[in-house]
């Protein structure tokens, strides 16, 4: 399907336009407080030529994946079985309820005590926080799984297993994804929210350390970063996701744009 | 009651026609308890019945009789509250490959292909790969969809998607078909289509047909039987043999007197409220 040449360039117009009033309201505050995204691209070139930011990114990007990928192992299958038995989901319901509301930062230091200063502690809080989304949509898209679906492969034969693996995973999946992509996006608050609090490295760290130096030009680059980041994870997921669901009737229209 | 037909309280021995018995449905009552109030409701009043090998049987009743609760529990899916259905001798306990279901809703897996949908219980069953091939090929022809093999079912209009389900039950070679209103969601045109389809497979496999339905002119026009349901709680009301000679043909059947004499007499059937 083809879209117009305006709404293929909608979303680049904005963005456009969110620089362009930065820069108008940068020239106004001051550029001491508040740089303006023409004074911030010599700045962005020393960063990216420095080199120390792509250790940062690294660090960072390397627990997001850790956590995501365990929470992906474990809870996508767990949320699919708990919306298909009512044991398991009488089971993992309250702790569902308990945990969801929680902010995941608050348990920060808790972990830290438990599991030290490192990558595990950070690694962990990742997976908490990524993991409540993901069984919750896996549950809801494997509970609304038509039962005609269902009976139909029973009657050709497919025993308990194949049907999760054969019938309702598939049936799930659009829903289950949707999960995915909520908790990509807590996964990247989590991960930049945890190294502030324990400031070992990571882009989280670069941010604060740079407002510590009176650096404000680099904290506003890590700022702008963080959210490149963001949209870049989240549009490269978001392909994925159309890839693995083009057949459902449902799908939705992505948020960003369109491949 | 008008012109001849047999209609009693309790439903014809089976064999009466030279059918032996391939569905026995024994005093099967199904309740429900009623969330919220307490309580059970009666949907199904100890339906007795039996169905033929080969025999081609219609139950109709007004929306709400739980004649589509009475197939799912023939196919197996939802357990009855009490009796029993036998089918070649035995008790059923699940859903089986014997008994094909064909939905209203079509129930294709949406995340396959037409040729992928067909071949599902093939794999499932374990066909080799070869033979599951073949038979896939053979069934695309049998319901014109070659053309259409490899598109997904979300591209498809609503009679190619009943055509496939369709397919994709015969695929797997089920003595029975359960068909559950399956030509409800179509528009007139594709239905009779669909039925005329439906009849040619019938007249050459000769399986046992259960076909729910609430289109009189629909029963009559397919089958060699019809029970007629009442509403709630569900029980049978008649059982009226089609005795209309086969093979039929629509517009021989819709001026021939005896088959305008069975679609009266049991539309006024459904009418009575008891």
């Amino acid at each position: 399907m083809s879209k117009s040449l305006a709404e293929r360039l909608g979303p680049l117009l904005v963005i456009i336009g969110l620089f362009l009033v930065w820069q108008a309201v940068g020239m106004m505050i001051g550029e001491d407080y508040f740089p303006t995204p023409i004074a911030l691209i010599p700045a962005m070139r020393t960063l990216l030529s420095d080199g120390d930011i792509w250790g940062d990114l690294g660090h960072s990007l390397w627990r997001l994946a850790m956590g995501f990928l365990l929470a992906i192992v474990t809870a996508a299958p767990l949320g699919i079985v708990a919306g298909r038995s009512k044991a398991v989901r009488d089971f993992i319901t309250p702790l569902l309820s308990l945990f969801y509301p929680i902010p995941k930062a608050a348990l920060i230091p808790i972990f830290m005590l438990w599991f030290g200063a490192g990558d595990l502690s950070k690694i962990l809080i990742i997976y908490l926080s990524v993991t409540l989304p993901i069984v919750y949509h896996g549950q809801q898209g494997a509970r609304s799984v038509d039962d005609k679906l269902i009976w139909s492969a029973q009657a050709m034969g497919t025993g308990r297993l194949g049907l999760l693996l054969r019938v309702v995973l598939p049936a799930a999946l659009p829903e289950l994804l949707l999960g995915v992509r909520v908790a990509l996006v807590i996964g990247l608050i989590v991960m930049i929210t945890s190294e502030m609090i324990v400031r070992q490295n990571g882009l989280g760290y670069y941010l604060f350390n740079s407002m510590d130096m009176a650096q404000y030009k680099l904290t506003y680059l890590v700022i702008v970063i963080v959210g490149a980041l963001g949209l870049v994870l989240d549009f490269g997921f978001e392909l994925i996701r159309q890839r693995l669901t083009f057949w459902s009737p449902r799908q939705r229209e992505p948020m960003v744009t369109e491949a | 009651m008008a012109s001849g037909i047999v209609a009693s309280d309790s439903p014809l021995p089976a064999g009466e026609a030279g059918f032996p018995p391939m569905i026995e449905l024994k005093a099967v009552s199904k309740s429900y308890v009623r969330t919220g109030k307490g309580g059970t409701v009666l949907a199904l009043d100890a339906i007795t019945a039996r169905i033929g090998d080969g025999e081609f049987v219609s139950i109709v009743g007004p929306s709400g009789c739980g004649k589509s609760t009475l197939l799912y529990i023939v196919g197996g899916f939802v357990p009855a509250t009490s009796g029993q259905i036998v089918v070649q001798g035995k008790p059923i306990t699940g859903p089986g490959p014997d008994r094909g279901p064909v939905f209203q809703e079509f129930a294709l897996f949406p995340w396959k292909t037409v040729r992928e949908n067909i071949r599902f219980g093939l794999t499932e069953q374990k066909v080799p790969r070869a033979e599951a091939d073949a038979r896939v090929d053979e069934l695309l022809d049998l319901v014109h969809l070659r053309k259409y093999a490899d598109l997904y079912p979300k591209e498809l209009s609503g009679g190619m998607k009943q055509r496939v389900a369709i397919a994709r039950t015969l695929a797997y070679r089920p003595r029975t078909l359960l068909m559950d209103e399956p030509f409800g969601a179509l528009d007139a045109h594709t239905r009779a289509l669909l039925q005329d389809e439906l009849l040619q497979i019938w007249e050459r496999e000769r399986k046992t047909v259960l076909f729910i339905t609430h289109g009189v002119d629909e029963a009559v026009y397919l089958s060699d039987r019809v029970l007629v349901m009442s509403a709630a709680p569900g029980s049978l009301k008649a059982d009226i043999r089609i005795d209309l000679p086969r093979p039929r043909r629509r517009e021989e059947l819709l001026l021939n007197r005896r088959y305008q004499e069975l679609v009266i007499e049991i539309g006024r059937m459904m009418d009575n409220r008891h």
